[in-house]
């Protein structure tokens, strides 16, 4: 397995290769943005930080003490612990804030999110500062070994657990667009989505559409905080939301808002666009601007994305 | 008949009524003017005024033209660099440097007011958090505006060197654009911008000039936070760019549409008190702290009880409490501060007491209404 498809050390390969493992962080930020925009015409702001939530417990689980209480919890049920607090959280959000909310302005409901955000981090900081610093290793120090394996990709700087992030994209790129293809379910979401009064005449429970979309969007971002955050060193607050927020935002215009094979089309071109810049422009917060520029460009040009129709 | 009778006898102030109202504003002066007797505490105060003078930059573009704003950090951040440079490498006066940085927010702003003239909503509240967080980590972090990344360090001439002087300055800058934003609001522009927040075609329909309103609106509030910015960089004698750029600076960013979401959308009074009360909450939690009994409990609280240890952790407690006020002032206040202190605003400017003002019309009606999306 020492000899990839991009064979060659071209320094092409290095950043083409890097900029795709680091959009399908994107990606998945990206499917869960999409997925609440198409039942609630909203972004979350508080996509990203679902996944720190996840992250932090899982770490705390795995081998931290919180409140003066050691946790030695095997690796998986770590992981498990953390998805479903990070998922728990997203469903507290749609009752508490999102629920009480409905019928305000959709910039309202926006508002809403973010202080959603604000709450997240400060209770994050509050206990992270209240125990000892833990690590989570990836999931590839835990089960998943091959030094071949490794070696193939330390050429390009690429480990194999950014590689498990993409797979995990791909699945679940493929779950979410088979799930409103094919179920009924994500067939309720779509007709709530664009027309709730219709909706409900024909029996279809807004309130339990609306549960079920942010129990699936805090899955998905609670599963983009352990695949990124995972073997991570260090994991502080607000750290998706400080590195994934944007991205993920830009992904999701880009693939056009509503698409969620767009999303994950998005997530890809942003990971690109920010590592090219990396690799080939040096002054500071490049990378930021060239985010920013490719959003931009896309709103002003393209406003319905690369693949805006609903689906 | 009870109609009629209403409007036949207007309200009117005694001479009890005018000395009651003017004993009150010379009671709000002296509390204001306190802090200048002290040197730490009115540092604070000169930051929660700067505080309430970007709650009233970011209210003009999100409580009169009802758009999101997530990165306003860029603005102020844009004024320090601008009036710190200025003032470090010409040697030019600090009313002149803060012209400069005025004059630079203006335009940046414009700048974005364009963009916001094609795109609007959501997609435009984007568009200011990659704003925000873009210049912040490319142009402030350039080493010729930050001497070499060691930080722009200036000093305030001779006759404000001290807190408490500057503090002063702060305050007049605050009351200044305070009032020249009542004057706004009751000028045609401001009855435009209402118009616009309510329904953009309707208002172009009666010959509201939407772009050059929109244009406006976002050069007043980038000049405001021009002003602020500089007035921030001389208050603690540096720029250094870590004070704007994430996470520091997302967290300002929220700061401010916390601050204007929980002082009431469009309502400057509240606004202002609520950017006094974030920029104060930190002491304020500290004061609560000298009472025996609080400390009794806190210390018995697991997450809280290092509390006394760390000026970090009453950061985060602080903006634990702004996330919970702002959400419980979106579901349950959705006026906002303004809408509670609106009785005593208007007994003040000569008014009524009264705790259910039904008289109210115009502009002010449709204060701390919501934002449209």
């Amino acid at each position: 397995m020492t000899e990839l498809a991009f064979g060659s050390s071209t320094p092409l390969g290095q950043p083409l290769l890097l900029g795709i493992v680091e959009g399908s962080v994107y990606g998945l930020i990206a499917l869960g943005l999409v997925l609440l925009y198409k039942s609630n015409r909203i972004f979350n702001f508080a996509q990203a930080e679902f996944g720190t939530i996840a992250a932090l417990t899982a770490y705390f689980g795995y081998n931290g003490k919180l409140f003066g209480i050691p946790w030695h919890m095997p690796w998986l049920v770590a992981v498990t612990v953390g998805i479903v607090l990070g998922t728990l959280s997203a469903v507290l959000t749609e009752r508490l804030v999102i629920r009480p909310l409905f019928q305000q302005p959709k910039v309202i409901l926006v508002v809403g999110t973010v202080g959603v955000l604000l709450a997240a981090i400060a209770v994050e900081n509050l206990v992270v500062s209240a125990t000892e610093p833990a690590y989570l290793p990836s999931v590839t120090e835990t089960g998943l070994k091959d030094p071949a394996f490794r070696a193939g990709f330390a050429q390009y700087n690429v480990s194999w657990e950014q590689v498990v992030t993409l797979i995990v994209l791909v699945v679940l790129a493929l779950a979410a667009v088979a799930f409103f293809r094919y179920s009924r379910q994500g067939t309720a979401i779509l007709a709530v989505s664009q027309e709730p009064t219709a909706a409900a005449t024909v029996g279809i429970s807004t309130s339990r559409v609306s549960l079920l979309t942010w129990t699936l969007a805090g899955f998905l971002g609670s599963v983009a905080g352990i695949v990124a955050l995972a073997g991570s060193p260090v994991l502080v607050p607000g750290i998706m939301t400080g590195t994934a927020l944007v991205g993920g935002i830009t992904a999701a215009v880009l693939g056009g808002v509503t698409s969620m094979p767009g999303a994950f089309v998005g997530g890809m071109l942003v990971g690109l666009v920010h590592q090219f810049t990396a690799s080939y422009f040096s002054f500071p917060g490049a990378q930021n601007v060239a985010v920013g520029l490719v959003l931009l460009l896309v709103l002003l040009a393209l406003p319905k994305g690369l693949l805006g129709s609903e689906t | 008949m009870t109609a009629v009778a209403a409007h036949a006898a207007p309200f009117r102030l005694t001479g009890s009524g005018v000395a009651a109202r003017g004993l009150a504003y010379v009671g709000l002066a002296v509390v204001l003017f306190l802090p200048w007797f002290t040197t730490d505490f009115s540092k604070t105060c000169s930051l929660a005024v700067i505080y309430a003078l970007m709650g009233l930059s970011l209210n003009i573009v999100v409580g009169y033209t009802g758009q999101l704003s997530l990165g306003h950090q860029g603005f102020l951040g844009l004024g320090a660099l601008v009036t710190a440079n200025v003032v470090f490498k010409t040697g030019l006066p600090i009313w002149l440097a803060m012209a400069a940085a005025v004059l630079a927010t203006t335009l940046v702003a414009l700048a974005l007011g364009l963009v916001a003239l094609r795109i609007t909503g959501l997609y435009l509240s984007l568009i200011t958090l990659v704003f925000g967080s873009a210049i912040t980590s490319s142009l402030f972090a350039l080493a010729t505006f930050t001497d070499n990344n060691s930080g722009v360090k200036i000093t305030r001439p001779s006759y404000l060197s001290g807190n408490g002087d500057w503090y002063l300055v702060c305050l007049a800058v605050l009351l200044v654009v305070f009032y020249l934003d009542y004057r706004l609001t009751i000028s045609k522009i401001g009855r435009a911008l209402l118009a616009l927040k309510e329904n953009e075609r309707v208002a172009e329909a009666f010959g509201i000039g939407v772009t050059s309103y929109k244009l406006l609106a976002f050069a007043l509030s980038g000049a405001i936070a021009g002003l602020a910015g500089g007035l921030y960089t001389f208050r603690g004698e540096l720029y250094s760019e870590k004070d704007f750029q994430d996470p520091n600076g997302f967290t300002l960013a929220l700061l401010f549409v916390v601050m204007c979401v929980v002082g009431g959308l469009g309502n400057r009074l509240g606004v202002v008190v609520a950017g006094l009360f974030f920029g104060l909450i930190n002491e304020m939690l500290d004061g609560l702290l000298y009472l025996h009994w609080v400390r009794d409990v806190v210390k018995h609280i697991p997450v809280l009880n290092g509390y006394y240890d760390s000026d970090v952790k009453a950061s985060y407690l602080a903006s634990l409490i702004g996330a919970l006020l702002l959400l419980q002032t979106l579901i349950f206040n959705p006026g906002g501060l303004g809408a509670s202190l609106r009785p005593v605003a208007r007994w003040m400017t000569g008014h009524r007491f009264e705790l259910h003002d039904t008289t109210a019309s115009g502009p002010a009606a449709v204060e701390g209404s919501s934002v449209r999306a």
